[in-house]
This record gives structure tokens, sequence and C-alpha cells, in this order.
């Protein structure tokens, strides 16, 4: 009995834990460079996690980019807002000769993409609008500590 | 004391039920954003969008293309404070404008009647300044040379048609600034137009407005 207990609180647990990480999305961050010695990175990030994993980072590794923020944050603020008026629109499209897209720059539901497809590299990112939107608090409230 | 920490595993129990009640409302939610995700779906019919295409003509024959819709333009250029720009409104030099009042000039224009204000032919360029039916255009022809039976060989074209509305709101701020955001909303009230096209040996670039969220 005490061990179905223990088993639904940690399956509860997980459950709400995947629940909320659903709802918040996920960072992705896909690069691949086609060299020698390119890099290959593959990143899948819970949204969630972003916010409170910036509140272990120092501040001094915070420091420039929260110098930055008073000049771009009202602007990405904005536009972090107003993007989520569009789902699913594509605002900036680069196409070779052929037709192929090889730079993409969309909302797809409430997220910003970003994609590169080009024959050195390829990158693609992928970021929830609303964690763009705690990033910056985050980084403005440093700001205002320095 | 056995059971001390039955009132945890009792709230881990109803945590669990209420993530399990409401996760079908998250998916629903997500489902219905991505239903109304269709293309057009960002787009309502009086939305206006700032369509930008540039084809290049060198090797690699790349296209660039910029869909920008004007609301949200017109939201987020007064977050821009950087430079000239300075709450949706872009400061002049008056360095700049060479000795030129571009105020007084407008009021000119924008009451005179309809007509071609400058027509210039010459060796090198052929400018024309008309206004007509609400609209000023500009066109300036570049010319390369010429071709074997002397006629004047077309090296850039360059038309650029904006609605007066548009040109009176961009000078409507104080002394020496460019109200940009009251251009946009005056550009949004718009038609379907064709604001600029440049056609050149290099690139051929189009800026036009209409109701479609997506580049031709």
């Amino acid at each position: 009995m005490i061990l179905a207990k223990v088993a639904a609180g940690v399956f509860g647990t997980i459950f709400l834990a995947g629940a909320y990480t659903f709802r918040e999305g996920v960072i992705r961050v896909d690069v691949d460079e086609y060299k020698d010695d390119g890099a290959h990175v593959h990143l899948w990030v819970p949204a969630a996690a972003v916010p409170t994993a910036m509140r272990f980072v120092p501040d001094e590794n915070l420091r420039e980019a929260s110098a930055h923020v008073k000049e771009f944050g009202p602007v990405a603020r904005a536009l972090a807002k107003e993007l989520r008026n569009y789902p699913n629109t594509t605002f900036v499209e680069v196409e070779d000769q052929n037709e192929r897209t090889h730079v993409r720059v969309s909302t797809d539901g409430a997220r910003i993409k970003i994609d590169v497809d080009d024959p050195d590299e390829n990158v693609h990112v992928a970021v929830p609008l609303a964690t763009l939107d705690d990033v910056l608090s985050q980084l403005e409230s440093r700001a205002k500590g320095l | 004391m056995r059971h001390s920490y039955l009132p945890y595993f009792r709230l881990s129990v109803a945590g669990a039920a209420l993530a399990l009640a409401l996760s079908p409302v998250a998916v629903l939610a997500q489902s219905a954003n991505s239903a109304s995700s269709s293309p057009q779906s960002g787009a309502s019919n009086s939305e206006r969008w700032l369509h930008v295409r540039v084809v290049s003509n060198e090797s690699k024959g790349e296209t660039v293309r910029v869909n920008v819709p004007l609301e949200m333009a017109e939201k987020v250029l007064p977050a821009i404070n950087k430079d000239r720009l300075h709450d949706g409104k872009v400061r002049i030099d008056s360095r700049d404008m060479e000795g030129v009042d571009f105020r007084t000039l407008l009021d000119a224009v924008r009451t005179a009647k309809d007509g071609e204000y400058v027509t210039v032919q010459g060796g090198e360029n052929d400018v024309r300044v008309a206004k007509q039916s609400g609209y000023m255009f500009v066109h300036v022809t570049e010319k390369g040379g010429a071709s074997k039976n002397g006629k004047s060989i077309e090296k850039s074209k360059v038309e650029v048609k904006i609605p007066m509305k548009v040109v009176e709101a961009l000078f409507s701020a104080g002394k020496d600034e460019l109200d940009i955001v009251a251009a946009l909303r005056a550009l949004s009230a718009h038609g379907d137009t064709e604001l600029v096209s440049v056609k050149s040996d290099d690139n051929i670039v189009r800026v036009w407005l209409d109701s479609k969220n997506i580049a031709d």
C-alpha cells in the first residue's frame, strides 16, 4: 500500500513536471558544421528550466548581457509580444536560384525559429517567445543591480 | 507516526490529478493554436503587410523576401531608441537637408494641382517627379551608354509611388523630424499598392503593400 502511494507520488510529480515542461515548450539548438573538426551541437532544453537556471549564474557572467539589455531589451520585449499575434508566419526568407530555402526566420506557434541550411553548415534554433520574456526580465533585474 | 508522510503523498497524488485534469486543456489550447495557425492566421482581413523582395541577378541568384505586418512595425518601432531613431521618429540633421526646406516644399506640393513638377532628361539620368490622384511619383532612370541604333540603354530604373497622406504623416512631427510611425499608420489605411520598384543589372527590388502575410 505504502509502495503504491510512493509510486503515485513519484509518477504524479514526474507527470506534473512533464505537463509544466510541455506547456512551457522546449528550446532547440542544432548546429552542424560540415568541415574537418566542425562542431555538431544538438541541444534540447526545457524552456521552463532556463529562467530557473539563470538565477544560479553569477552576476559577472551576465554582466555584458545585462549591460546590453538596457539597449535591446525594450525592442526584444515588444517584438516577442507582437510575434505572438503572428503564429506560423515567415518573416524573412532567402532562397537560392533553385528555389531552395536556405535562411528562414519564422514563427511556429508560440516559438520563434531561425533556420539556416547551407552547404557548409546547418543551424536550427527554436525558442519559445515566453522564454524570451522570462530571460529579458531576469537580465533587466540583474542590470538594475549593476 | 508511521503515516506522517501521508499528507505529502496525498499532495503529490492531488497534484498529479490536477496535472492530468489540466493537460488536455493545455493540449487543446496548443491544438487550437495550431489549428488557427494557417498561413493567413495572423492576418485578419484588415491587416496590412509590407513586403520587400530582392532578386539578385548575380551568380548565386538569391532571392530575399521580407514580410512585415504594419501593425507590428508600428508597435515595435517606438521601442527602438538608438542614434537618430527615437519614439518612432527619425531626427534629421539640418546639414543633411543641404539647405532645402522640405516642409515648405511638401506644403507647396500638397496644395498644388496634379501634374508633373520636375522633368529632367539628362545624359546620365532621366528624373520625373509628379503628383497624381493623391500619389507622389518619383521616377529615376540611370542611363548606361547608347545602343547601336543610338537609343540610350537603361542601366537602372527606380520607380517610387507614395500616397500623399503618407508623405504628410512623415513630415507631421516637429521640425527636423520624420515621423515613421505616423507614416506607417497612414500607409496601413491604403489599399494594395506597389511602393518601390528598382530594376538594375545587379538586382530587382520590389516593395509593396497588401493584406497577405506571404510574398508572391
